[in-house]
């Protein structure tokens, strides 16, 4: 039997994409081989004792690359993106369950803040696969803009660049041409994806939804980072694993 | 593997002093992926209680110096759940079996050895948890009280012959007092220790970081508090002690077992290196090579000053 590991791994480029984010590039062929979109890794943070988790942004199999997005939010973080190339971290990956896309003709993939990061995988495994991708990612305001592509639909809160106004508003000028033969994903802030769910469930479209939560070990072990779904039990909810069981679920499980 | 390594608790023997710690490996399933999980001692299943538990709400985890803090609040399938999916896979590990029993009255407690008794051809003992500081009532509430163990652990040890291992909290003034009453109660173990109790606090909200406001610090920062317990308490007990508390390497092993403990939990660093037990298995067996000893005979060896 092969054995999962847990990989020693180095920072191979590093870039700020503005003024507290920053896209690493690490060397781990194990991972960037292996990885589909919606996965993370969980990674050695400085002084810090816990690892933290990082939705993978990108992959460069040739050159056995991965890529993460990291927004500087704490001391892990802030740790993390003081690093310079060269500099080792340890890595547990790729980890959780990722999207499933099946037979979905067309894929529309929503997101905001950190959520672009994993977007921008689903939009580069989809497109080489040749299937037909909508993007529409939010933000709060121009500054904060990151990983936008040509054809992207754009919105942000501010409207200083953009349609002015969430995400939702950005979805509402996409064509959809056959609601039952397209499926969404989205990824950010938890009012974000909540308000995703809901308009594509009315559309009677389905949704994937990446759920976040305070991890401890990102493999299944401490049950710290819980995300309530629903269940036919007397409580008429369970709390399942974000690492284990996430992090993407069905938007139609999640318990808001 | 080494025979070096072998120990004993009380009658239970096992082929290495590692044991997973209760709460951090759930029932062995997920680690199986790391490794060959037959390499350790024992695995300590999560905390059962008798009804399934969903744990507590919100934000369960907060970075500390050299460790964590954690409010899981025993979330777990329950007991019945547990028998039915869990118990052969812990089984056929390879790892001896110790079930971790948490309740919130003695008659929970009473209730669950006698739903484990009966299959007690799979488990080799019963960890009984005193001591989760993460729920309202029972655990940390029954074992901050001496009298109150003596008379949970003699009445739990009317109902089974299983080995009884009593898994104490250090968030007491005297550990030895806790450590005496359950061995008076019939322990053939005491566990020490469980996690300390702690808070966070977010000073930009002035709320604490964990949802359920306290949660119990492990990891490396709390060793020096579990070895001096396990100290103190080697030189009152005659029943064996099981280490507990920021182990991270071979040498806080070895540490641990000079303390006096007969064998040792791993907990915390199982969730920043999963296959932590692995390498430290290989250290121990080294250690044992170049030194020329078993391992169960440095059990209380500490040469005081």
């Amino acid at each position: 039997m092969e054995y999962k590991q847990e990989y020693k791994i180095k920072l191979v480029s590093k870039e700020f994409l503005n003024s507290d984010t920053c896209y690493l590039g690490f060397e781990c062929p194990g991972i960037a081989n292996t990885a589909k979109p919606g996965q993370f890794v969980n990674i050695s943070a400085g002084t810090q004792f816990l690892k933290r988790p990082f939705g993978i942004a990108s992959t460069d199999k040739d050159n056995g690359i991965f890529y993460i997005g990291v927004k500087v939010v704490g001391k892990g973080t802030r740790e993390i993106s003081d690093f310079e190339t060269g500099a080792l971290f340890d890595c547990l990956g790729p980890l959780g369950n990722g999207f499933v896309f099946g037979d979905y003709e067309n894929i529309i993939l929503t997101g905001g803040g950190t959520g672009v990061f994993p977007i921008n995988f689903a939009y580069e495994c989809l497109t080489s696969q040749g299937k037909t991708v909508e993007v529409c990612e939010g933000f709060r305001d121009a500054r904060q803009v990151i990983l936008n592509k040509p054809g992207y639909v754009l919105t942000t809160d501010a409207g200083d660049i953009g349609i002015k106004g969430t995400v939702i508003a950005g979805l509402d000028t996409i064509d959809i041409a056959d609601t039952s033969k397209t499926l969404v994903c989205c990824v950010g802030p938890i009012p974000m994806m909540k308000a995703v769910a809901a308009w594509a469930e009315a559309k009677g479209m389905k949704c994937f939804v990446s759920m976040e939560q305070r991890m401890g070990c990102g493999v299944g072990i401490c049950l710290c980072c819980t995300v309530k779904v629903k269940d036919d039990g007397p409580d008429g909810f369970k709390n399942v694993r974000c690492c284990k069981e996430g992090p993407v679920f069905d938007s139609r499980e999640v318990v808001w | 593997m080494s025979t070096s390594l072998n120990v004993n608790v009380g009658k239970v023997s096992l082929k290495s002093p590692l044991i997973l710690a209760s709460g951090t490996c759930n029932f062995g399933r997920e680690l199986a992926e790391y490794y060959d999980l037959s390499i350790l001692g024992g695995i300590s299943s999560k905390g059962l209680t008798i009804k399934p538990r969903a744990g507590n709400p919100g934000v369960r985890v907060a970075e500390c110096a050299s460790g964590m803090l954690n409010s899981v609040g025993l979330q777990n399938p329950g007991v019945d759940y547990f028998i039915e999916n869990d118990l052969d896979f812990m089984k056929a590990s390879g790892a001896a079996v110790i079930v971790n029993v948490a309740g919130h009255s003695f008659e929970d407690y009473i209730a669950m050895i006698e739903k484990l008794d009966p299959h007690k051809d799979k488990i080799d003992a019963l960890e009984i948890n005193l001591s989760c500081p993460n729920v309202k009532a029972g655990c940390m509430t029954i074992g901050s009280d001496p009298e109150a163990i003596k008379a949970i652990t003699s009445k739990l040890r009317s109902l089974t012959d299983l080995p009884l291992w009593i898994k104490l909290t250090p968030n007491v003034t005297d550990i030895k007092a806790t450590a005496l009453a359950a061995q008076e109660g019939g322990a053939d173990a005491v566990v020490l220790i469980n996690t300390l109790m702690g808070m966070r606090i977010d000073i930009r909200t002035r709320r604490p970081v964990l949802t359920n406001n306290t949660g119990g610090y492990s990891g490396p920062a709390v060793k020096p508090v579990a070895i001096r317990m396990v100290a103190e308490c080697a030189q009152v007990l005659d029943i064996p002690i099981v280490g507990c508390g920021g182990v991270a390497d071979y040498k806080d092993v070895i540490e641990f077992m000079i303390a006096g403990a007969s064998a040792v939990e791993i907990g915390t660093a199982c969730l920043v290196h999963p296959a932590a037990p692995v390498m430290i298995t290989d250290c121990l067996e080294n250690y044992c090579e170049e030194n020329k000893l078993n391992l169960k005979d440095l059990t209380g060896t500490l040469q005081r000053w």
